[in-house]
């Protein structure tokens, strides 16, 4: 029995949330948050939006890993299969949208889109492990094997990171400022410029989620339309 | 760690060997690959066109990266020979399958050490550079060999399942191997003379480790169907 309809529920109204939610910190981070001291011009303000996307590709690339570890140590359920693919998917489009942001930044206060900073390096070197996951998976064929084996390499990736992030940066010079919680655990950035860079990576980390739920749904349609049609 | 254990991981060892030493293999591709790669750059990068203290920077670059690409060019055959030779399921019935991912690491490290025993001590005679510190240098070449052995191992494993398989083992191995190469580099430049960041050495066996037990606790699911 379907229950009439009454108007759009709560979760279709989501999405309209997200939407506004995005569109007051884009505003917020142009007549909210100052400007940094120490940046030239208004260069500050892409901290809004560089960080949140290099935080949300973090996210999904561990996301993925646990979903990975999920499928190999459950019972090899696909969708676990797929929602690490879509995570790992996302991920790659919010790191380049990282690296170009930032890469954006660095000409403007470096003078030059790429340093070879230690930062620039592991951000780099982890988009190439996961573009690495998806050549895999476009390698086999049998979508078990596929499952079995991207699963694998994705949970070498969570073993690798820790090397990338935290041993690879100190290993050379950088010229990237500092984390905006530093190691004492001591916020660095001024009062509303974390409100607006809070609300961002918040916003972002939602927006992920949301598109990573709508391409499981796709997938599971695909997969029910294939069976439908004895493809599968 | 059962007798029968250790007693299965040496067989697929000294099968593999006894594979090599027919088909002599790893001298053709691995050992003949770096040796040549090894003389074309000196011969670039050289007496003839580099000043020394230039050399002692980049010479641990060189001698890395051509471990690594021959690495990726010899060492997905371990596993990629069982597949196409339709020996994988003969092998999976014989061993568990720790005992064939130690048995085969085991194989493509002494390999490594075979081929890293003739391109250092080439390497440094053809650039003219000296090894200030030899026990660093030979620390590097050992644990930066066997990091780099595991790691193929695995990595040859999940190639073997699928298509164009040394292409895709370079496009895996490469941002795997970063770390162990950037730290590899760091401590081979040390014992050159450089003055190396602290910690390098216990970074490099750290990820040695992680490596060796990611790759025990994932080859069962790699290697079984």
């Amino acid at each position: 029995m379907t229950r009439p309809s009454s108007g759009p529920s709560r979760l279709q109204l989501l999405p309209w949330l997200l939407w506004l939610w995005l569109a007051a910190v884009i505003v917020a981070a142009f007549h909210y948050a100052p400007l940094a001291s120490g940046f030239i011009g208004e260069s500050s303000r892409i901290l809004f939006f560089h960080v949140p996307m290099a935080w949300v590709s973090f996210v999904a690339f561990v996301a993925a890993g646990v979903w990975s570890l999920r499928y190999l140590a459950g019972r090899r359920n696909p969708r676990h299969d797929v929602a690490a693919e879509a995570a790992v998917e996302l991920g790659l489009v919010f790191g380049v949208a990282a690296t170009v942001t930032g890469a954006i930044w660095a000409k403007i206060m470096w003078g030059a889109y790429w340093n070879w900073d230690p930062r620039q390096t592991s951000i780099l070197v982890a988009l190439l492990f996961y573009a690495a996951y998806l050549a895999l998976r476009v390698a086999v064929e049998d979508a078990p094997t596929r499952g079995r084996l991207a699963a694998a390499y994705a949970i070498l990736g969570l073993v690798v990171a820790p090397f990338l992030y935290f041993v690879l940066p100190r290993l050379g010079f950088t010229l990237h400022p500092d984390a905006v919680i530093n190691t004492q655990g001591k916020i660095e950035v001024e009062a509303r410029m974390f409100h607006v860079l809070i609300a961002s990576a918040g916003a972002f980390t939602a927006l992920f989620f949301w598109i990573h739920s709508l391409r499981c749904r796709l997938a599971a349609l695909a997969v029910r339309d294939d069976e439908a049609r004895g493809i599968r | 760690m059962s007798s029968t254990w250790i007693a299965e991981a040496a067989a697929v060892f000294a099968k593999d060997w006894r594979c090599e030493l027919r088909a002599r293999h790893a001298v053709t591709t691995l050992g003949l690959f770096a040796v040549t790669s090894l003389i074309v750059a000196s011969l670039a990068l050289g007496p003839v066109g580099i000043a020394p203290a230039e050399r002692i920077a980049f010479a641990p670059v060189l001698i890395w990266l051509i471990l690594l690409f021959s690495s990726a060019a010899g060492l997905p055959r371990v596993f990629v020979h069982e597949e196409e030779s339709r020996t994988a399921t003969a092998l999976r019935l014989a061993a568990t399958p720790s005992a064939v991912f130690v048995g085969k690491a085991a194989h493509s490290f002494s390999v490594l050490l075979a081929v890293e025993a003739v391109v250092a001590p080439l390497a440094l005679a053809l650039l003219q550079i000296e090894a200030t510190r030899v026990g660093m240098l030979a620390a590097a070449l050992v644990l930066g060999g066997f990091g780099l052995a595991v790691a193929s191992t695995l990595l040859a494993a999940i190639v073997a399942q699928g298509r164009g398989r040394t292409t895709l083992f370079a496009a895996l191995a490469f941002p795997v191997l970063v770390p162990l190469l950037a730290l590899a580099v760091v401590l081979t430049r040390a014992a050159f003379g450089a003055t190396p960041p602290e910690g390098v050495l216990m970074q490099l066996l750290l990820y040695d480790a992680s490596v060796t037990v990611a790759g025990l606790m994932l080859f069962p699911a790699v290697w079984n169907p």
